[in-house]
């Protein structure tokens, strides 16, 4: 098991630099540089004070060496300062990710809570009309575009039941009503989409252990339906289905993205997205590569869990 | 009757013969007949394939479907719901949705197509050098598909759309971008594999260059689950655009592209017209639909040991 976590941990760190190679070099792919664009925009600055704008933010240094700058302060945890409102990013960074975290834990907890019970539906009745039904809402999972369920979401909570989210993000702290309010509809839409991967990879590795051999033990004993369907069957099937959970994150991430910018929830991905299009380059490339990040260890952990239930993955 | 059909297509799932680069003439025949085969079987497979065809057509004959243009603007029926004249309704400035909505199919189809095609070939290109040739070659660009893959598809689109300049044609670049390292992978697994076959064996004593072998004798076995993904990525290409578009990232007013239409008309007025919101994400719904589909079946019929890993 040690050898095993080493070699991970070891191939993730050149995994994440090259991560950041890309980001930092799709930050430099920008006609002239970042102060050009962003001052051709905005349009009122001169020449002299571009210049020592541009000195601030170490843009006349060469290449390698703005790298190595920006990798030290990813790597020490000072990411500098937002171009847009000169607001430390770890600041708003520190605002924005307690929003995404319960977002995403949220929609991880309704979108679990619907695929495992319909998955295992679908695996025991394979073929009849409820397992089509569930495959159904697994596909229509992974084709309906979350930032069209949120728009009728909301359409149709405000025109049928008169009901608008509360506008103006509350912490859970504060109130925890209102805050669950505000998240609830949002950790649904994404939950949903969440469910569909989980959904199907449940129905196939039920439909899997059910045929083993001492699942056919469990019914010959004369165990009860329920019994060796959730004891005995579920417990292995999960296994597999944590590996998804664990592809899943990127999706969980990119809906987030989507999702707070429609429900106006002040996290991540809108903060991202916000930077993307004001071209507020340090924000971005930070998000960015804090996603990257959080990505890479959550697999890395994953894959841990995986080979920690299952001995066999550690000697391939 | 249902059981008895399975019964006659089932040995032929089984017992395909594994294309051969001799043989592809003769092989192309036999796929093409699977898939027939399944999507008989299958009704919702059936489905799909009529919805793509429909879709194909609704891009190629939009100028004879399209009831108006799609730009035209008539402000005195600004917000008509959906009638007689206008199936799908008007927009804030008179614009005729459905005529919209069959145009946009256009900018999806085209986006989607040249996607994946840029993103299948670089994708499959890579996979074959990884997984013919192995060792460090394989290591340095798998490591650098896994640092692309650490970043998720959306937000790396995000990023290379706003560097470049937001269009369709950048939003098209982006997307290709994302879909190469999982195609990549894919297509090394399964080289992997053909690899292991007596005839790539015989043809290496033989003395054949490499590039014969790969070409002939390896291509062909990667060319099934190279369909089937990029099917499912089709569907996913079509929905990014979409997405990226939503964001204001993607395809520029006053091209009609379906998710532009969602946030610029359907967001601001989804109280007042619900339907400027409903039309042009049931379009995508049903788009990304028929390909998930569409790919789904295509497993079936060609693959059915694919299944687990999609």
């Amino acid at each position: 098991m040690y050898k095993y976590v080493l070699r991970r941990v070891l191939l993730a760190v050149p995994v994440l630099l090259l991560s950041s190679l890309i980001v930092f070099g799709l930050m430099r792919v920008m006609p002239g540089d970042a102060l050009t664009v962003l001052m051709a925009e905005s349009g009122n600055i001169g020449e002299k004070e571009l210049q020592k704008l541009r000195k601030d933010l170490r843009l006349d240094l060469p290449y390698h060496e703005q790298y190595l700058l920006w990798l030290w302060q990813m790597v020490s945890l000072r990411p500098g300062d937002s171009l847009l409102t000169g607001e430390r990013i770890s600041t708003s960074l520190w605002k924005a990710i307690p929003v995404t975290l319960e977002l995403t834990a949220l929609a991880m907890v309704l979108g679990l809570a619907i695929a495992v019970p319909i998955g295992v539906l679908s695996a025991t009745r394979q073929d009849t009309t409820s397992d089509y039904a569930g495959r159904m809402v697994a596909v229509s999972g992974l084709s309906f575009p979350d930032f069209w369920l949120g728009t009728l979401v909301i359409t149709f909570a405000a025109i049928w039941f008169k009901w608008i989210p509360p506008i103006g993000y509350v912490s859970f702290w504060e109130s925890p009503t209102r805050n669950l309010q505000q998240f609830l509809l949002p950790a649904a839409v994404l939950g949903f989409r969440l469910s569909a991967a989980t959904m199907r990879m449940t129905r196939s590795t039920v439909l899997e252990v059910l045929r083993e051999d001492y699942v056919r033990t469990a019914w010959a004993k004369g165990l009860g339906g329920r019994i060796v369907v959730y004891k005995h069957a579920l417990k292995n099937a999960l296994i597999p289905v944590v590996t998804v959970i664990g592809g899943q994150l990127g999706v969980l991430l990119a809906g987030a993205v989507v999702i707070e910018t429609i429900f106006a929830l002040p996290g991540m991905g809108r903060l991202t997205v916000e930077a993307i299009l004001y071209r507020d380059y340090p924000v971005v490339q930070t998000n960015v590569m804090l996603v990257a990040a959080t990505l890479v260890t959550l697999n890395l952990v994953v894959d841990m869990t995986y080979a920690w239930l299952d001995p066999r993955i550690r000697y391939r | 009757m249902n059981g008895d059909r399975a019964a006659v297509s089932l040995p032929g799932v089984t017992t395909a013969p594994i294309p051969t680069g001799a043989a592809a003439p003769a092989a192309t025949v036999s796929r093409t007949r699977l898939l027939w085969l399944t999507l008989r079987r299958k009704p919702l497979g059936a489905a799909s394939a009529a919805l793509i065809l429909l879709l194909v057509l609704s891009a190629i004959f939009a100028n004879v479907l399209a009831p108006y243009d799609p730009l035209e603007t008539h402000p005195e029926i600004r917000l008509a719901p959906p009638c007689r004249e206008h199936l799908f309704g008007t927009d804030d400035i008179g614009r005729d949705v459905l005529s919209r909505i069959i145009y946009g199919s256009r900018i999806s189809l085209w986006v989607g197509l040249l996607a994946v095609g840029i993103g299948t070939v670089a994708g499959m290109i890579i996979g074959l050098v990884c997984g013919y040739w192995e060792g460090r070659i394989d290591l340095a660009l798998q490591r650098l598909m896994d640092a692309v893959q650490a970043i998720p598809g959306l937000i790396l689109a995000l990023a290379i759309v706003s560097v470049l300049t937001p269009n369709t044609t950048n939003a098209m670049i982006a997307i290709a971008i994302v879909i190469i390292p999982g195609n990549s992978r894919i297509v090394r697994g399964a080289v992997l594999s053909a690899k292991q076959n007596r005839y790539v064996e015989a043809a290496e004593a033989l003395g054949c260059r490499n590039l014969h072998i790969l070409v002939r004798h390896i291509l062909p076995n990667v060319t099934a689950p190279i369909l089937i993904i990029a099917s499912i990525w089709l569907g996913n290409a079509i929905l990014i655009e979409a997405t990226l578009s939503f964001l204001g990232l993607g395809t520029q007013p006053p091209i009609p592209s379906w998710g532009l239409m969602l946030s610029s008309t359907g967001r601001a007025f989804m109280e007042q017209a619900p339907w400027l919101a409903i039309f042009p994400g049931l379009a995508i719904s049903l788009a990304v639909l028929a390909f998930n589909l569409f790919g789904d079946t295509l497993r079936d019929a060609w693959d059915p040991k694919l299944r687990r890993q999609g």
